[in-house]
C-alpha cells in the first residue's frame, strides 16, 4: 500500500491498534493527535518529561506509514549549514582544479577580460546548482519522493534564531535557498517536534503546530507497555516493578524514573531470573531506574517501607 | 453549531487560553474530521488545536467540561438524562430532539416578537379532558423530556443572549428573561385557570404545573448562573485588571488579585525581553573561526566568520524607599522585579528610609509577600533621610557597582530638609551602566518643599514619575530595552 493510501484510510483507533501492533502502546489522545496531524498536514509539538517516549513516537509513526524517519538532533549553536544545506566547497574546489585546462581551452582566443567573462557566463551557475548541494535533514525530509516523518528532537535546546527559521518549513513546507530559489516539498512530510520545556517556545511556533503533552502513564498502561516490550517478564513480576516505580514517582527525586527506565529494568530482572521482587534485588539494580547519588541514597534509606507500601497497593489491587 | 464553536473560543479567551484566529480554525478543520459524536475524542481533538500549553490544558479542560455541561433538567423525571455521548446513536431520540427544538424554537421567537400564543388553557375546554396541560410550556415540562427541555433552555439562553451578562446582579434579569423566551406567560394562565376552576382534575394539574414551574425556575437560575461564570467572571476580570493597571498604586490594596496581575505583566516582559540574547556586531572579524572553516577548502578563506558577543544580563540593584507613603510603590517594584528572575537573574535590594540595609537574602529565602513584609517592618520606621541612605549605599556596596551595573532608586526625594550628598548620586552615576530613578511624585511637585528631586534629577540617566502599575512596566520595559 503507498503511504497516501494509508493516510487517507487511518482513524484514530487504527492508529492506535496500528501502534499496538508495533509495539507501542499508547492512550487516545497520542493516536488522536497523530490522526490529526496527518489529516491537517499540521506538526506536533510533543512535550513532556524525558523518557516518555517521545522519540519513540516518531518512530512508530515512521513504521506505521511506511515511510523513512528523518531525524534532526537540535543543540546550542544549531544553524542552516547544518540543518537545512550545505554547499560541497569541497567538490566545487576539486572540479575547479580539474576543469582547470578545459577552462583555458574555453577561454583562448577571448580578447580581453570582458569577452572572457561574457564567455563564462554562458556556462550559468554550474557550480552553485542542486549536484553540489549536501541536503541536510530538513531539505532531505522535502525532498523525499514518498513522503517521510521528520522528527526534530529537542527543539528547545536549539537557538531563539534557528525556531525562527523554521517556521517558513512548518507551515508552508518550503524553505528558501538564496542561491537556488524555493524548494517546495515533493510530498508533505509528517513533522514532530520534541521538547523536554527547558524553556519557553515562541508563541508562533506553537501557534503553527498541535499541541501533544505525553505525561507519565497511569498503572495499567504501563503494565500494558511492559507486556509488549519485555514479554518474558512474568506477570506477577512485571505488576510488582510497574507498582514500585509509581511508588518512586511519588516521591521528591531529583529525577523521576521514566518509561524507558522501567523497561530496562524489566529487561535486567528477566536476566537475573527474578519471579518476584524482594529488598535486596531491588537494591542492587536500583541504579538502573535512578541516575542520580543523592537519590539512591535517599530511596535506599527507605526502601523498606516503599517496599511494603508498593506491594499492598498491588494485593490491595489483585483482590478486587 | 459554528455558533457555539465561537462562543466556546470566547469563553476559552477568558479563562487566559490564547486562541489566535488562525488556531480557531485549525480547530474548526478538526472538528470536522472528528465531528461531534464522541464526547472525548471532541475533547482531545479541541485541546490539541487550542491549547498549547500544560497551563492552557488545565483551563482547557476545566472550560470544556462547564461549557459542553449536559446534565440539566434530569431532576424532572427519575430516568436519567440522555448524555451527549448517546444522542447520535439513537436516530429516534435525535429526531425527536430536533422536532421539538424546531416547534420550541418558533415558539420562542413569537414570545420574543410579542405576539401572545393562542391560548389554549380554557377551562370550559380542557375540563372534559383528562388533565392535560395545553400550554406548550407545560407539555414539555410534564412530558417528561428532559433532553428537548434542556435544548429549549439553551436556545431561549442564546435567543435572550445570556451571553452578553456582565455582572452579577443581572442573574435575575437574565432568569426572567429566559422564562418568558420559553412561554412561561401562557403556562401561568393556565395554572391560574386551572386553580380557579372546581374540578379536582384541573386542581392536580395546577399543581404539577406548579411544581413543575418551580423546578424550572431553579434550573434556569442554575443555567444563568453557569453562564456567568464562563463569560462574565472573564470580562469582568478584564475590566478589573484594566481599571488595577491605571489605579494609583496606593489604593491598589483593596483589589484582591494584584499579585496574579503584577506576575502576568512581568510574564509579558520577559517573552518579550527574553529573545534579544546574542547581539551579531558585524564588520569585526572572527579570524580564529574563519581560518578553521577555511581548512577543507585548502587554506582559501570562502567564509569569513564575525564575532558575536552574549550581552550579559544586567546587574540590577534596587533601591527603596520604604518610609510611609512610598512603601506601598516599593513593594510592587520589589515583586516586579522579582518576578522577573528568567530576564533579570541577578537583582540586589536595599531598603531604607533613614538607615539602609540590603535585603537580597530575604527575597531569596521568603515568599515574595512575607519578604516585602519582613522588608518593611525592619527598615519601615524613621524619617526618611536620602543624604545618609546614599552614604551607606556608597560604604556598603560601591566597589560592586560596575559598568554593567543598573541602579534603580526609588523614592520622593523627600529629605526633610538634610544633606542631600548629591555627590555620592554623581559618584554612582559615573560608575554605573545606568540609573534610573522612579518617584511616585507628579512632576509639578518635584522639587517643592523638601523634596530634592530636581538635584538629584541631575545625576538620573533617566527620572521618571511611577505610580500606577502602568507606569512600572514601562519603565521596567525601558530598563530592559537601554541595557
Amino acid at each position: 500500500m503507498s503511504s497516501d493510501s494509508i493516510i487517507s484510510s487511518l482513524s484514530p483507533e487504527a492508529i492506535q491498534s496500528g501502534f499496538a501492533d508495533l509495539g507501542y502502546i499508547c492512550d487516545e489522545s497520542i493516536a488522536m493527535s497523530v490522526y490529526l496531524a496527518t489529516q491537517l498536514n499540521k506538526p506536533i509539538l510533543v512535550e513532556g518529561p524525558p523518557g516518555v517516549g517521545k522519540t519513540e513516537l516518531a518512530k512508530a509513526t515512521a513504521s506505521l506509514l511506511q515511510q523513512s524517519l528523518i531525524r534532526l538532533q537540535c543543540y546550542e549553536g544549531l544553524d542552516e549549514s547544518k540543518a537545512l544545506y550545505e554547499w560541497k566547497y569541497g567538490k566545487q574546489l576539486l572540479y575547479t582544479q580539474v576543469l582547470k585546462d578545459k577552462l583555458g581551452d574555453l577561454l583562448k582566443g577571448a580578447h580581453g577580460l570582458a569577452e572572457s567573462v561574457t564567455r563564462l557566463h554562458e556556462f550559468g551557475d554550474i557550480f552553485y546548482s542542486e549536484d553540489f548541494l549536501e541536503p541536510r535533514p530538513l531539505l532531505q525530509a522535502l525532498k523525499a519522493p514518498n513522503g517521510s516523518v521528520l522528527l526534530i528532537d529537542e527543539i528547545d535546546k536549539s537557538d531563539h534564531e534557528f525556531e525562527s527559521f523554521l517556521l517558513e518549513m512548518l507551515s508552508d513546507y518550503q524553505i528558501s535557498v538564496p542561491e537556488i530559489g524555493t524548494i517546495k516539498a515533493t510530498s508533505q512530510p509528517v513533522v514532530l517536534l520534541t521538547s523536554n520545556n527547558t524553556r519557553e517556545l515562541s508563541d508562533a511556533l506553537k501557534r503553527r503546530c498541535l499541541h501533544l503533552y505525553i505525561p507519565f502513564p497511569d498503572l495499567k498502561l504501563e503494565q500494558k507497555i511492559i507486556q509488549s516490550r519485555v514479554p518474558e517478564a512474568p506477570e506477577n513480576l512485571r505488576n510488582q516493578l510497574v507498582d514500585f516505580v509509581h511508588t518512586l514517582r511519588e516521591l521528591d527525586l531529583k529525577k523521576h524514573p521514566a518509561i524507558s527506565e522501567t523497561i530496562d529494568w524489566a529487561r535486567a530482572l528477566v536476566l537475573l531470573h527474578a519471579n518476584s521482587l524482594d529488598t535486596k534485588l531491588v537494591k542492587n539494580t536500583l541504579n538502573l531506574l535512578l541516575k542520580h547519588e543523592e537519590d539512591i541514597v535517599s530511596v535506599k534509606q527507605e526502601l523498606t517501607s516503599l517496599f511494603a507500601k508498593s506491594n499492598k497497593s498491588s494485593k490491595h489491587r489483585v483482590q478486587h | 453549531m459554528n455558533n457555539t464553536f465561537v462562543e466556546f473560543v470566547h469563553a476559552l479567551r477568558g479563562a487566559d487560553v490564547r486562541v489566535s484566529t488562525a488556531e480557531a480554525l485549525d480547530a474548526v478543520r478538526a472538528l470536522q474530521l472528528v465531528g461531534y459524536q464522541h464526547r472525548a475524542s471532541l475533547k482531545l481533538a479541541l485541546g490539541q488545536t487550542l491549547a498549547k500549553s500544560e497551563e492552557e490544558k488545565q483551563a482547557f479542560d476545566q472550560c470544556f467540561d462547564q461549557f459542553f455541561h449536559f446534565s440539566s433538567m434530569d431532576k424532572l423525571n427519575d430516568t436519567p438524562a440522555p448524555s451527549f455521548q448517546d444522542l447520535p446513536e439513537d436516530d429516534n431520540l435525535a429526531n425527536r430532539l430536533i422536532n421539538n427544538l424546531s416547534q420550541l424554537a418558533s415558539n420562542i421567537e413569537a414570545s420574543l416578537t410579542g405576539q401572545s400564543h393562542p391560548t389554549p388553557s380554557e377551562p370550559g375546554q380542557s375540563s372534559g379532558q383528562p388533565a392535560q396541560s395545553q400550554s406548550p410550556l407545560g407539555q414539555l415540562l410534564l412530558s417528561g423530556d428532559q433532553a428537548s427541555a434542556a435544548m429549549a433552555m439553551a436556545s431561549a439562553g442564546q435567543s435572550t443572549n445570556v451571553n452578553q451578562i456582565q455582572l452579577m446582579t443581572q442573574k435575575g434579569l437574565y432568569g426572567r428573561r429566559m422564562m418568558m423566551a420559553m412561554g412561561l406567560e401562557a403556562m401561568e394562565e393556565e395554572i391560574w385557570q386551572a386553580e380557579l376552576s372546581s374540578d379536582s382534575q384541573q386542581l392536580q394539574l395546577a399543581q404539577r404545573l406548579r411544581a413543575a414551574r418551580d423546578l424550572l425556575r431553579s434550573e434556569v437560575r442554575d443555567y444563568v448562573e453557569q453562564q456567568f461564570l464562563l463569560q462574565a467572571q472573564a470580562k469582568g476580570k478584564q475590566l478589573r485588571q484594566e481599571t488595577m493597571m491605571r489605579v494609583r498604586i496606593e489604593h491598589l490594596r483593596e483589589f484582591k488579585d494584584t499579585q496574579i496581575l503584577v506576575r502576568k505583566l512581568a510574564q509579558r516582559l520577559v517573552k518579550k525581553h527574553a529573545h534579544r540574547k546574542k547581539v551579531h556586531n558585524r564588520g569585526q572579524l572572527d579570524v580564529r573561526s574563519t581560518l578553521r572553516q577555511s581548512i577543507p577548502n585548502n587554506g582559501i578563506m570562502f567564509n569569513p566568520q564575525w564575532k558575536t558577543k552574549r550581552s550579559n544580563r544586567p546587574k540590577v540593584m534596587a533601591i527603596c524607599d520604604v518610609s510611609g507613603s512610598v512603601s506601598q510603590v516599593s513593594r510592587f517594584l520589589l515583586m516586579f522585579l522579582y518576578s522577573l528572575t528568567d530576564v533579570l537573574p541577578r537583582v540586589r535590594a536595599f531598603a531604607f528610609s533613614s538607615h539602609l540595609g540590603e535585603v537580597t537574602n530575604l527575597f531569596q529565602q521568603l515568599d515574595i509577600n512575607d519578604a516585602i513584609d519582613e522588608t518593611l517592618d525592619a527598615y519601615g520606621n524613621g524619617s526618611t533621610n536620602y543624604g545618609q541612605a546614599l552614604l551607606d549605599f556608597k560604604e556598603h556596596c560601591l566597589a560592586d557597582v560596575d559598568k554593567k551595573t543598573t541602579i534603580i532608586i526609588l523614592g520622593d526625594a523627600r529629605n526633610n530638609y538634610g544633606e542631600p550628598e548629591t555627590e555620592v548620586l554623581r559618584e554612582l552615576y559615573q560608575r554605573s551602566n545606568q540609573l534610573i530613578w522612579l518617584n511616585p511624585e507628579h512632576k509639578n511637585r518635584w522639587g517643592s518643599g523638601d523634596s530634592e528631586m530636581k538635584k538629584y534629577q541631575a545625576y538620573c540617566t533617566l527620572a521618571e514619575v511611577c505610580n500606577s502599575l502602568s507606569h512600572l512596566e514601562r519603565a521596567i520595559d525601558k530598563l530592559l530595552i537601554r541595557q
